[in-house]
C-alpha cells in the first residue's frame, strides 16, 4: 500500500474524493439489501454491498468505497476495516476471469498441484498474478467447501469440480 | 448503584472487594502484579493479548483476568509455573515478529512490552525464522507509525472510538497481516494524539517530538493544561531549557484526566521556545514610535513614573489564562493604587453570574462519567472542554447515560445525544426562561423555534432520572441565562436524584479569575473610564485602547494589543512559572516550572509586584509564587487554608467550595430574561451546519509549523505565516483547495475533510 | 460424488435425492410444512421439550445440545429475538450443508420458522459463506415461494405468528463460522469473535437474544416435530440422537455425502465398503481426519479392526472427535508432515488476528513448516512444534486456536515416522 519508508505522511496511497456513480437499478439493488436489516443497523448490509461494488467496478476501488461510506453513513475507514478482513474482496484490480484454485487438503491430495501447474504454465503466470492482457488472474485459495469433488476451482462465483487436465483445457478454451 | 462487598482469595490471601470488580484491578490493588497489554481501565475489554492469564478454581483452562468479574468466594492463583509458562509464551509470540530495535525506538524506556520482558529476564529466543516487515510511515503530520512494532492491543482504536467518538483509526487486514491504520493512510480526525499516548509500544509516536531525545533524558514536570478549563494534568518534558514534548501521565497514578489530552494540550507547545518570544522589556518613547528594548530597571521605572501621573484613572485588565497568583497580584495592585472598581478580566464571556447563583454544587469529571442524565445547554465542549466531552461520550457509550443537547448549532456531540433541542439563533435567553419557569414555555417556544413537545420530552427525561442529573452551562449564555439556570437547578432534585452543575468557561483559568475577582467590571467599562492601563495579556478588541494615554502590557508575543502599548514587559509562559489554575470543577491545581523563564521574561505576578513596589506599594509576597498563593488563600474565602503542599497529589485535587444558595434570588435574572425575550423577533432562523471538528483550532493552534503561538488570548496573535493542511485535504496559502498531490510540510491539525473552512485566521 | 443414506431411510437427504426437491411443490408433496402447522398447535415449551427429547446435538461442529441452547433464550425479554442459520460451512473436509441448501431449502425455512415460533423471533438470517454465493439464488427463490404461499411474512398460515427470513453473505473468512464472529460479520464488521459470556442466546445479533444453529441442525427440526423427539432420537443412540450427514473426501472410490444413523458401526466398514474402499486398490489406508480439519488425525491402526462407532462418543473414545463429520481419507502416498503443513497454512490464513497466540502462533508454525519442507528441519523442531501448540491451545480467544493446534499435536505423535523423515533422516542426508 504505502511506498517504502516514506519520509512524510503525504507519501501514502493516492486518495481521492471521487465518488462512484451507479445506475438506478443498481442503487435499487443496494436499497433492497439495506432493507433486510433494522433501519439503524444498515451497516449490516456492508458485505453484500461490497460485492455489488466489486461486481460493478471490478474491485473495491476508492470511488466505490467513498460511495458506500456515504450510502451507509459511515466513515471510509469503517468500510476499509471490514473490506480488508475478507479474502473475497479484491483490493487491487484483478483479471476479468478470476480463477481461484482450492489448495486445501482434500484438493491438494487429489491433484491440485498438477492443475495449478498446468493452468499457470498455460497462462504464463504464477499464482497471485494477472496476465498482461488483464484477462486472467490465478489465485490459490483455502477450502471452498467442495472437497467431495476435489480438485476444484471457482471462476467468478461458478464452481468447477472434479477437475482433470482435459477439463481445465476445455474451460480455458471456452473463456478465451 | 449499590456496592456489594465480597471476599475473594488471591494466592491464598483473602481480600475484600466489591462484587463485579474487574479481577485484574483487584489483583493489582493487592500487589499481585499481572502483566497486560490490551486491558485498559474503562475501555471495552477485548481480552486479545492473552497476557493476563490466571487460574481460577473450578474453571477450565486459564482465564483472562481482565474479563473476569469478581464473585464472592472466588479463589484465584496469579503465580504458578503453569501461569508463568503461559504468560512467557504470550511474550514470546508478541516478540516473534516484533523488531528488536529498542535502541532506536522513541518508546524505548517507556515501552510496556520492554518492561514486561525485562521484568522476566532470562528470555530464550526460540524464534529463529524471518520476521515480517512493514515500512514506517506517517499517519498525519504529528502521528508517526511503525506498524511492525504493533502488538494489536487496539487501545488506540478503542480510545479513538470511545473517548473521541472519531472512529478514525481501525484495524485492517486479517490474521498476522493485521495492521492499525486508516483508509488511504490518512488520519482524518482532530489529531488529539490519544492513540499515541495509550500505545504501549513504539508503534504510534509523536511525530513532532520524534528522534529529539530519549525519554529518560527529559526532565518531567507535572503541570496543568494552559488551554482548557477542564484543567487536564500533564507532564512537560524539557531538556536544557527547552520543552520537547507534553504527554499525559501514567493512567494509574495521574490526575483527573488519566491519559487523556487533546491536540492543544499535547502538541501546542511550540510557542514556549518560539523565536518570536519577546526577549526584553520594550519601551515606546513617543506615540507612533517604535518599541525599543530596555533594561528591566529602566522599564519598571519608566512605567511607574507614567502610571503615577494617572493615579485615579488607571484601569487594570487581567487575563483568564494566567495563574491565580498573577490574577491575584493584579487585583492587589488595583486595590493598592485605589483602582478597585477599575479591574476587568478579558474573558470572552464571563461566567461570574453562574458562579454567583449556584443552587447546587459543581460536579467532578468523574461524576460526569457516571451520570444518569446530562443536559448540555450551549457550549461546545468537544472544542473547548475536550475532557468534559470525553466524559460525556463515555457516560453515553459505556455507561448508558441519557444525554440531551440544547444548542443553537448542531454541534457534533449531538450525534451521541438522545435528544437534540435545536434552538433558533440567539435563543438561549428564552430557553433559560423556560427552563427556570417551565410555565413560560408556551410563551417562549416560538421565539426559540422549538415545539412545546420537545420541552416536555426534556422534562420527562429529567423526571425519569434516578441518580445524577448534570446540567452543563456553556459560556455563550448571557449572564441572566447563566444565573437563571444555575439558580433553578436545585428545583430539579429529588430524594433519588442528585443535581449537579458543570460550567464550561472558555479559558483555562476563567474559573480562577472569577473566584479571585468576583466583582470585576467589564473591559468596556474599564477602558472607557480610564486613561492609563496595566494589561496582562491581550484584549479581544484592542482598538478600545486607541484613546488611551498610557498602556503597559505583559505579554509573550507582540500582538495587536501591544501595538497600542507604550511599554511591553516580557511575560513567562505557563511552562516557566509556578502557580495554580482553577478548573471548571473547582479543582485548584498546580502549574509547575519546567524551564527557567525564556530570555528576560518574568512571571506575570512578579512584573505586577515590581511595578507596585516602584509605585510605593509592597504587595508583600516575598517574591515567591507560594507566598502569593498564601496571601491569596487568606484573601479569597473559597481558598482558605490551602497551601501548595496540599496540592501535591494530582489524583486527589484540592477542591474549593463555592458558595451555594439553595434558593438563590434569581428574580432579577428572570426579569432580565423576560425583558430580553419580549423584544425578541420571531423566526431568527436556524444554523443547520454541523461545525467540523477542530473548527476553532486553526485560530489558536498551529502544530508543526514554525508559526507563532498566541500567549494570553486568541486574538491579536501573530498570524500564521504558513498554511493549514488537513489530513485529507490540502490547501493553498490563500485558503483554496490544492488540486495536485503536491506535498507541503507545514501543517495545522484539526482540519479533516469534514472541515471545509478557510485558512485565514 | 455419491449422495446416499445408509442404514436408515433418507431423512436429511429425503428431498436432496428427489428431482426438484428444492421446489415448494415437491416439498409439500413430501410432507413439507406439516410440522410447522403441528408446531403452531403446540406451546413453545412443548416444542423445546421435543427438541430436548430428540438428543439433537448441534451439527456445526461443537455438538452442543440444541434443545438446551434454545432454552437459554430469555423469551420474555422485551428485545427483538433472532434466529440465525450458520451456513458458513468452511471447515476443510465438510461440504454437507451445501447439498441441503441446494436440494432442500424449504426444510431450512421450515426449521427456522419453527425455531422462530418457539423462541418468539420475528426475523431470521441465513449467513452464507461468500463462496456459496451461487446457492443464495436458490434460497431466495424458495423464500419467495414460501412468502407467496403465506408461509413466510405476516400472520403465517393464519396462526398470528409473523416472521421474515433473509439471506446474507459473508465474503471469505472461515472464522465467520464461529457463531459470535458470524454475528460481528452479519452486523457489517470484521469477523472477530466476541467475548462469551454473554452468550448469543442472551446477547447476540444487535445485542438481542439470538439462536445460531447450523443448517443441518435446523433442517432436523421439522423431522423431530413430525415424528416426535423420542422417535427421532431412537434412530440414533441415546446420547447422539437421529441421523447425521457425513462428508467424505480424499482417497476413496466414492466420495460424497452420506446419511448415517448415529452410532453407525463401524468406521472401517464405512470407508472400506460403503465408500467403495481405497481409491487406488494398491494403496493402503494411512490416515483419516474424521470430523473436519479441526480434530485429531487418526492413523490406520486406530481404525482398522477397532470397531469405531460413528457418533460423538465413539469418536472421542477412538481418539478424535466427530466435529462436522467431514471425513478426509488419506492413503499411504500422503506425507503427513506435508498434509499438516497444508492445514496449518489454512489456519494461519484464517486466523482472524484478534488474539496473540493464534495470530502469531500460526504464523510461526507455518514458518517452521516452510523451513522443514525446504530441507531445513532440525531434530528439536518436533518438540518446538508441540510446545508452540501447547502455548496456543487453551489460551486463545476462540476455539480456532485450539483447532490449529490439534492437527499438529496429533500428527507429530501419531505419525512420528513422517516427521522423523523430515527432521532427521532427510536433513542428515541432505546436509551431509
Ligand atoms: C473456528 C470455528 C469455525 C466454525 N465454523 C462453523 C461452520 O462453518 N458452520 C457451522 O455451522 N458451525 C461452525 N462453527 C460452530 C459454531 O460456532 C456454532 O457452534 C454453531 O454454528 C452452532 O450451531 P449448532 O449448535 O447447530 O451446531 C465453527 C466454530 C469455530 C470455533
Ligand atoms: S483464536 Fe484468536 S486470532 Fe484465532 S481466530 Fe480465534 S480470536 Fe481470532
Ligand atoms: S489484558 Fe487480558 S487479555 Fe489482554
Amino acid at each position: 500500500m504505502a511506498a517504502a519508508t516514506p519520509t512524510s505522511y503525504t507519501d501514502q496511497i493516492e486518495y481521492t474524493n471521487e465518488m462512484a456513480e451507479f445506475s438506478p437499478e443498481v442503487v435499487e439493488e443496494m436499497r433492497s439489501h439495506v432493507a433486510k436489516y433494522p433501519p439503524e443497523r444498515s451497516r449490516s448490509a456492508l458485505i453484500p454491498l461490497l460485492f455489488v461494488i466489486q461486481r460493478e467496478r471490478g474491485w473495491i476501488d476508492n470511488p466505490g468505497v467513498n460511495y458506500l461510506a456515504k450510502f451507509l453513513n459511515i466513515e471510509v475507514t469503517d468500510v476499509w476495516e471490514t473490506a480488508t478482513f475478507y479474502s473475497m474482496f479484491n483490493l487491487k484490480p484483478v483479471g476479468r476471469h478470476h480463477i481461484q484454485i482450492c489448495k486445501t487438503l482434500s484438493c491438494k491430495i487429489m491433484g491440485e498441484p498438477e492443475i495449478t501447474g498446468h493452468i499457470c504454465s498455460k497462462l504464463g503466470i504464477k499464482p497471485g498474478e494477472t496476465t498482461a492482457d488483464g484477462k486472467y488472474t490465478v489465485s490459490l485459495v483455502e477450502c471452498l467447501g467442495s472437497c467431495g469433488t476435489a480438485p476444484m476451482m471457482q471462476i467468478g462465483f461458478d464452481f468447477h469440480e472434479d477437475l482433470t487436465i482435459e477439463k481445465v483445457d476445455g474451460m480455458l478454451d471456452e473463456l478465451a | 448503584m449499590s456496592i456489594e462487598p465480597i471476599k475473594i482469595t488471591i494466592n491464598g490471601k483473602e481480600v475484600e472487594t466489591e462484587k463485579g470488580a474487574v479481577l485484574i484491578d483487584v489483583c493489582r490493588e493487592n500487589d499481585n502484579n499481572i502483566p497486560s497489554f490490551c486491558y485498559y481501565q474503562d475501555l471495552t475489554p477485548q481480552a486479545s493479548c492473552r497476557m493476563c492469564l490466571v487460574r481460577i478454581d473450578k474453571m477450565p483452562k486459564l482465564q483472562t483476568s481482565c474479563t473476569i468479574k469478581c464473585t464472592d468466594g472466588m479463589v484465584v492463583t496469579t503465580q504458578s509455573s503453569e501461569i508463568e509458562k503461559a504468560q512467557r509464551a504470550m511474550g514470546e509470540f508478541l516478540l516473534a515478529n516484533h523488531p528488536l530495535d529498542c535502541p532506536v525506538c522513541d518508546r524505548g524506556g517507556e515501552c510496556e512490552l520492554q518492561e514486561v520482558i525485562f521484568d522476566w529476564g532470562d528470555v530464550e529466543e526460540r524464534f529463529t525464522e524471518y520476521k515480517n516487515v512493514q515500512p514506517e510511515k506517517y499517519l498525519s503530520p504529528i502521528v508517526a507509525n511503525d506498524p511492525q512494532r504493533c502488538i494489536l492491543c487496539k487501545r488506540c482504536t478503542r480510545v479513538c472510538d470511545e473517548w473521541m467518538g472519531e472512529d478514525a483509526i481501525e484495524a485492517g487486514n486479517r490474521g498476522v497481516n493485521t495492521v492499525i491504520g486508516t483508509y488511504g493512510g490518512w488520519l482524518n480526525c482532530s489529531q488529539c494524539g490519544n492513540c499515541i499516548e495509550v500505545c504501549p509500544t513504539g508503534t504510534l509516536l509523536d511525530g513532532v517530538y520524534r528522534h529529539e531525545t530519549r525519554p529518560w533524558e527529559l526532565d518531567q514536570t507535572i503541570s496543568t493544561d494552559t488551554y482548557s478549563s477542564d484543567g487536564m494534568q500533564l507532564s512537560i518534558g524539557s531538556r536544557m531549557g527547552e520543552v520537547h514534548r507534553i504527554v499525559a501521565r501514567d493512567r494509574y497514578v495521574n490526575g483527573l484526566n488519566g491519559e487523556f489530552l487533546d491536540v492543544k494540550a499535547r502538541f501546542a507547545h511550540e510557542f514556549i521556545n518560539h523565536p518570536d518570544r519577546i526577549k526584553t522589556p520594550l519601551i515606546r518613547y513617543s506615540k507612533g514610535g517604535k518599541l525599543i528594548p530596555a533594561t528591566w530597571d529602566n522599564a519598571i521605572k519608566f512605567a511607574a513614573e507614567r502610571l503615577n501621573e494617572y493615579r485615579g484613572s488607571i484601569g487594570v485588565v487581567a487575563s483568564p489564562r494566567i495563574t491565580n497568583e498573577s490574577i491575584f497580584a493584579l487585583g492587589r495592585f488595583a486595590q493598592e493604587i485605589g483602582a478597585d472598581s477599575q479591574v476587568a478580566v478579558s474573558d470572552r464571556q464571563s461566567m461570574a453570574a453562574f458562579y454567583a447563583n449556584m443552587s447546587v454544587p459543581l460536579c467532578s469529571h468523574k461524576d460526569i462519567r457516571h451520570a444518569s442524565t446530562i443536559i448540555l445547554i450551549g457550549g461546545e465542549p468537544e472544542e473547548e472542554q475536550t475532557y468534559t466531552a470525553k466524559q460525556i461520550r463515555q457516560a453515553v457509550r459505556n455507561g448508558g447515560a441519557k444525554f440531551i443537547v440544547v444548542n443553537e448549532t448542531p454541534i457534533r456531540l449531538k450525534t451521541q445525544a438522545s435528544q437534540f433541542v435545536h434552538l433558533n439563533q440567539g435563543s438561549y435567553d428564552p430557553f433559560a426562561l423556560a427552563f427556570a419557569q417551565p410555565d413560560a414555555v408556551r410563551a417562549t417556544a416560538d421565539t426559540m423555534g422549538v415545539e412545546a413537545s420537545e420541552f416536555e420530552e426534556l422534562f420527562d427525561a429529567i423526571n425519569a432520572t434516578e441518580g445524577d442529573l448534570i446540567v452543563m452551562v456553556g459560556n455563550d449564555l448571557s449572564p441572566a441565562a447563566q444565573a437563571a439556570i444555575a439558580g433553578c437547578a436545585a428545583m430539579l432534585g429529588t430524594e433519588s436524584r442528585r443535581v449537579l452543575l458543570h460550567p464550561l468557561p472558555h479559558y483555562n483559568n476563567s474559573a480562577g479569575a472569577i473566584d479571585i475577582l468576583p466583582n470585576a467590571a467589564s473591559v468596556a467599562d474599564v477602558t472607557s473610564a480610564s486613561k492609563a492601563f496595566l494589561i496582562a495579556g491581550s484584549l479581544h478588541e484592542p482598538s478600545v485602547l486607541s484613546g488611551a494615554d498610557f498602556v503597559a502590557v505583559q505579554e509573550l508575543f507582540l500582538t495587536e494589543t501591544t501595538e497600542y502599548a507604550d511599554i511591553v514587559f516580557p511575560a513567562a509562559s505557563f511552562a516557566e512559572v509556578d502557580g495554580t489554575f482553577t478548573n471548571n470543577a473547582g479543582n485548584v491545581q498546580r502549574v509547575r516550572k519546567s524551564i527557567e523563564p525564556i530570555h528576560q521574561s518574568k512571571p506575570d505576578w512578579m512584573i505586577t509586584a515590581l511595578l507596585a513596589r516602584e509605585l510605593g506599594h509592597d504587595l508583600g509576597f516575598e517574591f515567591s509564587a507560594s507566598g502569593v498563593f498564601r496571601a491569596l488563600a487568606e484573601f479569597v474565602p473559597q481558598y482558605e487554608g490551602l497551601r501548595y503542599p496540599d496540592m501535591k497529589d494530582e489524583s486527589r485535587p484540592a477542591v474549593i467550595k463555592h458558595q451555594i444558595a439553595v434558593q438563590p434570588d434569581i428574580s432579577a435574572a428572570i426579569a432580565a430574561l423576560e425583558d430580553s425575550v419580549s423584544g425578541m423577533a420571531l423566526g431568527r432562523g436556524k444554523n443547520d451546519v454541523m461545525p467540523p471538528i477542530g473548527h476553532k483550532l486553526h485560530r489558536i493552534t498551529t502544530m508543526t509549523g514554525k508559526t507563532a503561538q498566541f500567549h494570553l488570548l486568541a486574538n491579536g496573535n501573530p498570524k500564521p505565516d504558513n498554511l493549514l493542511v488537513g489530513p485529507l485535504d490540502q490547501f493553498n496559502l490563500d485558503g483554496s483547495r490544492k488540486e495536485t498531490a503536491e506535498t507541503t510540510e507545514a501543517a495545522v491539525v484539526g482540519v479533516g475533510d469534514r472541515a471545509h473552512i478557510g485558512v485565514n485566521n | 460424488m455419491e449422495i446416499k443414506a445408509i442404514g436408515c431411510e433418507p431423512l436429511q437427504l429425503k428431498r436432496v435425492l428427489i428431482e426438484n426437491g428444492h421446489t415448494l411443490e415437491v416439498y409439500r408433496e413430501t410432507g413439507g410444512y406439516k410440522s410447522l402447522e403441528t408446531a403452531f398447535g403446540m406451546s413453545a415449551d412443548a416444542i423445546i421439550q421435543e427438541v430436548k427429547d430428540s438428543a439433537l446435538r448441534g451439527r456445526g461442529g461443537a455438538g452442543f445440545p440444541t434443545g438446551m441452547k434454545w432454552s437459554f433464550v430469555p423469551r420474555d425479554s422485551p428485545k427483538e429475538k433472532y434466529i440465525v442459520c450458520n451456513a458458513d460451512e468452511s471447515e476443510p473436509g465438510s461440504f454437507k450443508d451445501r447439498y441441503l441448501l441446494e436440494g432442500d431449502p424449504h426444510a431450512l425455512i421450515e426449521g427456522m420458522l419453527i425455531a422462530g415460533f418457539a423462541l418468539g423471533a420475528a426475523t431470521g438470517y441465513i449467513y452464507y459463506r461468500g463462496e456459496y454465493n451461487y446457492l443464495i439464488d436458490i434460497m431466495d427463490e424458495a423464500l419467495r415461494e414460501a412468502r407467496e404461499a403465506g408461509l413466510l411474512g405476516e400472520n403465517i398460515l393464519g396462526s398470528g405468528f409473523s416472521m421474515e427470513i433473509h439471506t446474507h453473505t459473508g465474503a471469505g473468512a472461515y472464522i465467520c463460522g464461529e457463531e459470535t464472529a458470524l454475528l460481528s460479520s452479519l452486523e457489517g464488521f470484521r469477523g472477530h469473535p466476541r467475548m462469551k459470556p454473554p452468550f448469543p442466546a442472551v446477547e447476540g445479533l444487535y445485542a438481542s437474544p439470538t439462536v445460531v444453529n447450523n443448517v443441518e441442525t435446523l433442517t432436523s427440526v421439522p423431522q423431530i416435530i413430525e415424528m416426535g423427539g423420542i422417535t427421532w432420537r431412537d434412530l440414533g443412540t441415546e446420547k447422539s440422537g437421529g441421523t447425521k450427514l457425513w462428508s467424505i473426501s480424499g482417497h476413496v472410490k466414492k466420495p460424497g455425502v452420506y446419511e448415517l444413523p448415529m452410532g453407525y458401526a463401524d468406521m472401517e466398514k464405512f470407508i472400506m465398503e460403503d465408500c467403495g474402499g481405497m481409491l487406488r486398490d494398491d494403496k493402503k489406508l494411512k490416515a483419516v481426519i474424521p470430523g473436519g480439519s479441526s480434530v485429531y488425525i487418526m492413523n490406520a491402526g486406530q481404525i482398522v479392526g477397532k470397531g469405531v462407532t460413528l457418533d460423538y462418543e465413539g469418536l472421542v473414545e477412538a481418539g478424535s472427535m466427530l466435529g462436522t463429520g467431514g471425513m478426509i481419507v488419506m492413503d499411504e502416498t500422503v506425507d503427513i508432515m506435508e498434509s499438516t503443513k497444508n492445514l496449518t497454512e489454512f489456519y494461519k490464513h484464517e486466523s482472524c488476528g484478534w488474539c496473540t497466540p493464534c495470530r502469531e502462533g500460526t504464523d510461526w508454525l507455518v514458518k517452521i513448516f516452510d523451513r522443514i519442507s525446504a530441507g531445513g528441519g532440525r531434530p528439536e523442531d518436533a518438540q518446538l512444534l508441540l510446545d508452540i501448540c501447547d502455548n496456543i491451545e487453551g489460551k486463545s480467544f476462540c476455539p480456532l486456536g485450539d483447532a490449529a493446534a490439534w492437527p499438529i499435536q496429533s500428527a507429530v505423535k501419531r505419525f512420528p515416522e513422517d516427521f522423523r523423515h523430515w527432521l532427521i533422516t532427510k536433513t542428515n542426508g541432505d546436509l551431509n
